[in-house]
């Protein structure tokens, strides 16, 4: 306790010395960092010249490109939550002890070269999907993986969900209802989460697009570069802001139905709900 | 639905409480259950008469949650069954058990106030919108906790949080009632209201009611009748008074209450030898399992020996404890042995540490364990 005490008077007293320089060096690592993300932006601000960033929408295949990628970031949404959330569920509820296993597993996207994942889906995507683009969307599931299954894993731990499920079950409510008005609605910032890394991973994919010779938005912008070069860095200004802005719209979403429901603060990387519980 | 043999015994032992007839029996028939190579229940049989509260009493890995979940529906036995109002419920999920649960940690949805987490059992079963939360309030009304209807379970503390579990877990009007260690996540004075709020409710509403704790006090304090587990096993199942006054086994005697352990030497026809002093065994002890050996203990309360200051007694005052009306005594006897004897604060106060006394026992039969 006199350890503790002593510790705390000599950080009170220390503090003053900090409390006046800390602030510049805020501002010096602010400075710094603002330089080197705003300034590629302002030199491709430039570059474009602000009338281009409005004629971007009127070049050809700008608009089936970005309605290609938005198609495919829609069906691998769909796809990556339908499949992770009841496999993160049920191994929450009935197998803890593969828990371990299963995160190990999510992360092999990471590890494994995008290139060989590609060769995988290949061999067991069915052969209807194979001349269409929504093969791309069976690499993206597998690669957003890794992101959606952490979100979605640590919505459940902040949840108790065992308890839960059981109390819920315990009132007369069936699976199906227990899922859907109990878990569910306590995993919204996590499956907001998880659909926000998978959408922005979808919306900024090359490597893939451009091996399976699709023209998806991101090889559009690369395509059209050769064409005019303004109109493509302007075609980036414009996914960036737009990109910005869904972000942000998710997030403060998040923040308000969290803020209500007494979770933590919602932010796209953390899900983890504030333990507000106490006597 | 009445009379049965769960209701007649308890009828019997004068434990059954008022208006029980309301309620529902609970047989719990012989329950094994194994988790890997551990045997979790060992043919555990229990008789809840309607409207009785039993406390599932042990120390943790007893198998006394086992048996609480495997009566809700969460795990099932390996061998044996449970009947409610007579019929065999191991194969009806726990959805449609009717069995209002209240669990250790806090189990409130977090997604909804307090008002829809008491409707929702009763949204489960299909009541209109305006009943629901009239049945919701009521029952919130109940627990006290009307004004924080609209509050959400992070807005809410600990105490009040398993509260409104408690009106959820009513407000279905469940034919039985379970409580999975409720009050041990709060603190000891929130504790007591709540442990004196449930009683009180539920000899209100007369439903029949299994209580797990590990918690001697809860026990004895708030059920009418209390079953002490050990691994799986049921040790004794009396009322609480019973209980400590007559324990049926020396883990009974010693799990419950405070138990002096004196060595003994077992005598012939039914006699046992300690602190010089020469008392029968009781009748119906564990003594036949001694394995004819004749160093046994003698279990006996701090208020059953006897002291009185002695020239050269057997034995030295070590410690005092305070209690109130009454002093602990800490003793140290010959062999090394410290017993703990309760005396009248008055009387004790003569008593200071170093003081020889000597240490008696009644002629009364005791209860007596191996030696340990």
């Amino acid at each position: 306790m006199a350890a503790i005490a002593d510790t705390q008077a000599a950080s009170g007293t220390g503090r003053q010395g900090p409390a006046r320089s800390l602030p510049v060096w805020r501002w010096v690592i602010l400075l710094v960092a603002a330089v080197y993300f705003l300034v590629p932006l302002w030199a491709a601000l430039r570059f474009a010249g602000i009338k281009a960033l409005g004629s971007v929408v009127t070049q050809a295949g700008f608009a089936d490109a970005l309605w290609l990628s938005v198609r495919l970031a829609i069906v691998t949404t769909v796809i990556t939550i339908v499949l992770m959330l009841p496999t993160a569920v049920y191994v929450h509820l009935r197998l803890p002890q593969v828990r371990r296993l299963l995160e190990g597993i999510t992360i092999l996207p990471i590890v494994i070269p995008p290139v060989v994942l590609s060769v995988g889906v290949l061999q067991v995507a069915p052969s209807f999907l194979k001349s269409t683009p929504y093969l791309l969307a069976l690499i993206y599931v597998i690669l957003a993986m890794p992101f959606a299954y952490r979100a979605i894993d640590a919505g459940l731990r902040a949840l108790d969900l065992k308890t839960v499920v059981e109390a819920s079950n315990s009132l007369g409510a069936g699976w199906i209802t227990t899922l859907w008005r109990v878990v569910l609605p306590n995993l919204k910032t996590a499956l907001l989460s998880a659909t926000v890394l998978t959408v922005a991973l979808v919306l900024g994919e090359f490597t893939m697009a451009s091996l399976f010779l699709y023209q998806t938005f991101p090889v559009w912008i690369v395509v059209f570069d050769q064409t005019s070069g303004q109109i493509s860095v302007a075609a980036s200004l414009d996914a960036l802001f737009v990109t910005w802005l869904f972000l942000m719209a998710i997030t403060m979403f998040g923040t308000r139905q969290s803020r209500r429901t007494g979770g933590g603060e919602a932010t796209l990387f953390s899900v983890a709900r504030q333990e507000t519980r106490g006597n | 639905m009445t009379t049965n043999t769960a209701s007649d015994a308890a009828a019997a032992d004068g434990t059954r409480p008022a208006g029980g007839t309301r309620g529902t029996s609970v047989v719990l028939q012989d329950l094994s259950r194994s988790f890997g190579g551990t045997r979790a229940l060992d043919g555990l049989s229990i008789e809840i008469a309607p409207g009785e509260l039993v406390a599932l009493l042990g120390p943790s890995g007893c198998g006394k949650t086992t048996a609480l979940r495997i009566v809700a529906g969460f795990e099932s036995a390996d061998t044996g069954s449970v009947l409610v109002d007579g019929k065999e419920i191991s194969r009806v999920p726990a959805a449609k058990r009717d069995m209002g649960m209240v669990f250790q940690s806090y189990s409130l949805f977090p997604n909804m106030n307090a008002l829809d987490n008491v409707g929702f059992g009763l949204r489960m079963r299909k009541l209109g919108a305006a009943k629901r939360r009239q049945r919701a309030g009521e029952l919130l009304d109940l627990v006290g906790l009307a004004p924080q209807a609209k509050q959400f379970p992070h807005q809410l503390s600990g105490g009040q949080q398993q509260r409104v579990a408690l009106a959820r877990a009513l407000a279905i009007e469940p034919r039985v009632l379970l409580l999975d260690e409720p009050l041990s996540a709060l603190d000891a004075k929130v504790r007591l209201q709540l442990r004196e709020q449930i009683r009180t409710i539920q000899q209100r509403l007369g439903t029949t009611t299994l209580f797990v704790t590990h918690d001697q006090e809860e026990a004895l304090s708030m059920a009418d009748r209390v079953g002490v587990m050990s691994h799986g096993k049921l040790e004794q199942i009396a009322a609480p008074d019973e209980l400590y006054v007559h324990p049926a086994t020396a883990f009974v005697a010693e799990f419950v209450g405070v138990m002096n352990r004196i060595p003994a030497e077992l005598g012939g026809s039914g006699m046992v030898s300690c602190v010089s002093c020469t008392v029968p065994v009781k009748e119906g002890d564990s003594v036949t399992d001694l394995g004819g050996d004749n160093a046994v203990d003698v279990l006996v309360r701090p208020e059953g020996l006897n002291m009185e200051v002695a020239e050269h007694g057997n034995g030295i005052v070590t410690t005092k404890t305070f209690l109130g009306s009454v002093t602990r005594v800490g003793v140290l006897l010959s062999g090394d042995v410290t017993v703990q004897i309760d005396k009248p604060s008055s009387e004790a106060a003569a008593l200071a540490p170093g003081t020889s006394v000597s240490v008696t026992l009644p002629p009364e039969p005791v209860l007596v364990a191996p030696r340990r």
